[in-house]
């Protein structure tokens, strides 16, 4: 193979590639990033079994054919290069890389060696606005659980797919978010998929420039799904497994309401929570008086008092929260005014802004905690 | 480890009389003589202090609280105040250590205070008066034991409870000990026990009297170290550092494992006992663990991190038993499983679980 490119262009493909590799993979070319070179573009991918992704770029290809190059390497010799153009000669055995007056010979192992994606045979489809994608999985999958010892099941995000409506979960069982949005193309019929969560962070980090996500099921058993835009697709392998059934833990009515600043209750919880010590972070709401009063304390750091103004509706309450959980939500909240709903002091909460995004429904539910 | 002394020094062993239960009574003088025990509200709830009044209905701690209450109906059970039990902790020690010698807490209840040279009636003296401050000053009642040697100095506190003093004068350890049960001796749990018993060994000056060879085949390398302790011969000092950093348990099994089923049942039983422990200090884990050791006697260790601190036996379950999983054994014989917590946070706050 053979093509000359712009640096900036391969710098970019091989560098988000490199990320997927996995670092610690004791297979060989799994450390490499694949470089395919045929009809005007070069396709760049990497995998590490569970995860493929695979960019392209246009180069001007005067010999098609592959090479493997190892990832790490490759992407920092790229990331060093100023602008200019390049060209790469690739053997089995060697990628060649000619800039001005310099050459690198970089050891590659068999493209034919590298694992195949998985069978084209596809299944369901759907496609959506790339914003709203975006928008949808980064307010959702933090609240995915990250403690391998619980499963892969609750490391992941559910998407359910319902004719034009797509709905994003994910939880910790301590707190769910859950995001509605319209699709552009709909399913006939409702499907779920449990994507794990890291993949959908590189689906949003890379699939950012086009304007339209397509979503296509694949593989034989259909257990894998291709999230494509643009030049970009990422191939990931669903979790096997039975979501929570998580619309039993979400209350369908609550008795009281309160309209809060987000960025003041933001600010207020922050401060009080350097005060709340090694205690779960813990801070109490007290609600009364159309005043919402934050406080916290502890042994060592001393006491935090904050008043903030509030519209109330329903009897007043004191409630508990890990203030980090809260913040973490409140910081998904692109609303002026937060919208928070109670039971009761042991019950789960819903906060949501208080106008809804675009096309779409946001909300999460938070477990407080027991003083 | 063991630290050798060749000096012999006087040790004292102080512990409060049924402690969270006497804090109650301290907070709520309406309870005095009345049967109160100490219990959390989970479902699963153990006692973890019974007060001396429960006690005769056959109230005790580590039971579970819906038995303790069928056994004393009129039982008034009262939550844990694990704040509360730190400050006064703190205070009964500082009193106990009286800011010169050195104390080695072992619960928040307990501990070995180091009397050095001083004399036997020195040593009275001194264990006697901080008992008398620690009831005046603090309103707990404190039962002590004094003796050259620390396991010693323990079992006579235990003995002579509740608001009790006992002096083991040195060079009588071993008929002190003689006709008391052989579980009483450290490392000595219901297994071994079971195993003495049936070798018609009851008492622990039995295990005094043992031959090496007896002594040997009953508990091979150790068997010396057993046999010191049971003449009352205890080298070990006060270690004031010491400080829980982790709490483990483990089991050594008679015949190797290699089903996976059955180690997963030691977990579970593992699980229990050591939430029970974490339970009675208020203490909550951030990171569990599992060691293994296959019967070629290679050793390996996995352990994992929670994002929630935990005290409950079902999360230290689940990490546990996903650590066993990680460890690959495939069938592989294990001889010793053990389960360990550690990075201790202490909280009153519990987060509530959606499901």
């Amino acid at each position: 193979m053979k093509f000359t490119c712009n640096t900036k262009d391969i710098a970019s493909a091989v560098g988000a590639a490199s990320k997927v590799v996995n670092a610690h993979t004791t297979v060989p070319i799994l450390s490499n990033v694949l470089l395919q070179a045929d009809g005007g573009k070069i396709a760049v991918r990497a995998t590490d079994l569970e995860l493929t992704l695979e960019h392209a770029f246009a180069a001007e290809v005067s010999e098609t054919g592959s090479v493997t190059v190892p990832a790490k390497l490759f992407s920092g010799y790229l990331s060093n290069l100023p602008p200019g153009l390049l060209e790469l000669t690739g053997t089995p055995t060697r990628a060649s890389i000619k800039y001005e007056r310099s050459n690198y010979d970089f050891h590659a192992l068999p493209a034919d060696e590298y694992p195949p994606l998985p069978s084209a045979q596809k299944g369901q489809s759907f496609s959506l606005n790339s914003k709203r994608f975006r928008d949808g999985v980064t307010g959702t999958i933090f609240a995915a659980s990250t403690e391998e010892a619980r499963g892969a099941v609750l490391m992941g995000t559910l998407l359910e797919v319902e004719g034009n409506n797509l709905t994003l979960v994910a939880t910790d069982g301590y707190r769910l978010a859950k995001w509605q949005t319209a699709l552009d193309e709909g399913i006939g019929g409702a499907e779920k998929y449990i994507v794990p969560s890291r993949a959908l962070a590189e689906a949003a980090r890379n699939l950012g420039g086009a304007e339209k996500i397509d979503v296509t099921v694949l593989g034989a058993q259909n257990n894998q799904l291709q999230f494509s835009g643009g030049d970009t697709s990422i191939v990931v392998r669903l979790v096997d497994g039975q979501y929570p059934n998580y619309g039993q833990v979400i209350p369908p009515k609550f008795d009281r309401k309160i309209a809060v600043n987000t960025q003041q209750l933001i600010g207020g919880l922050k401060r009080a929570e350097l005060v709340a010590g090694d205690r779960a972070s813990m801070v109490r709401l007290q609600i009364g008086n159309s005043t919402l009063i934050l406080t916290a304390n502890s042994d060592v750091a001393g006491n935090a008092y904050e008043e903030l103004e509030i519209e109330q509706t329903g009897e007043d309450l004191t409630i508990a929260f890990n203030a980090r959980y809260l913040v973490e939500i409140l910081n998904h909240i692109d609303s002026p005014q937060t919208v928070m709903e109670f039971l009761g002091p042991l019950s789960p909460a819903a906060i949501r802004p208080a106008e809804a995004p675009e096309g779409g429904e946001q909300m999460y539910v938070l477990m407080p905690l027991r003083q | 480890m063991l630290e050798a002394r060749t000096e012999r020094l006087m040790i004292a062993h102080f512990d409060v009389d049924a402690f969270y239960a006497s804090v109650a009574v301290r907070e709520d003088p309406s309870l005095r003589g009345k049967p109160v025990a100490v219990a959390g509200r989970s479902r699963r709830a153990v006692v973890l202090t019974a007060s001396y009044e429960a006690r005769p209905y056959g109230v005790r701690s580590a039971m579970p609280l819906y038995r303790a209450l069928e056994a004393c109906p009129e039982l008034i059970v009262v939550p844990p105040a694990y704040e509360l039990y730190r400050t006064l902790s703190r205070a009964i020690f500082d009193v106990l250590g009286d800011g010169q010698r050195p104390v080695e807490a072992l619960s928040l209840d307990e501990a070995f205070v180091d009397l050095g040279s001083a004399d036997v009636r020195e040593a009275e003296a001194i264990a006697q008066s901080a008992r008398t401050r620690v009831r005046r000053e603090i309103g707990l009642t404190i039962s002590a034991g004094v003796s050259q040697a620390k396991m010693v100095a323990k079992i006579a506190s235990d003995l002579c409870k509740p608001d009790g003093f006992a002096l083991v004068e040195p060079g009588t350890e071993a008929a002190f000990l003689a006709a008391l049960p052989a579980g009483r001796l450290w490392g000595i749990g219901p297994k071994t026990v079971r195993r003495l018993n049936a070798r018609g060994i009851e008492t622990i000056g039995q295990i005094a009297a043992l031959e090496d060879g007896a002594l040997h085949a009953i508990f091979g390398a150790w068997g010396t170290e057993v046999r010191e302790l049971a003449r009352g011969i205890d080298r070990r000092g006060v270690e004031p550092e010491r400080e829980a950093k982790s709490i483990s348990t483990e089991e050594t099994f008679e015949y190797d494992i290699g089903d996976e089923a059955q180690l997963i049942d030691v977990l579970r039983a593992q699980a229990d006992e050591l939430a029970q422990k974490l339970e009675r200090e208020g203490l909550f884990a951030g990171t569990v663990g599992v060691k293994i050791k296959r019967s070629d006697f290679t050793t390996v260790g996995r352990q994992t991190h929670l994002e929630q601190p935990a005290c409950d036996a079902g999360a230290i379950f689940e990490a546990s038993s996903f650590c066993l999983k990680r460890a690959q054994l495939r069938g592989a014989p294990v001889r010793l499983l053990g389960t360990r917590c550690a990075d201790f946070v202490t909280r009153i706050a519990e987060q509530q679980r959606l499901f």
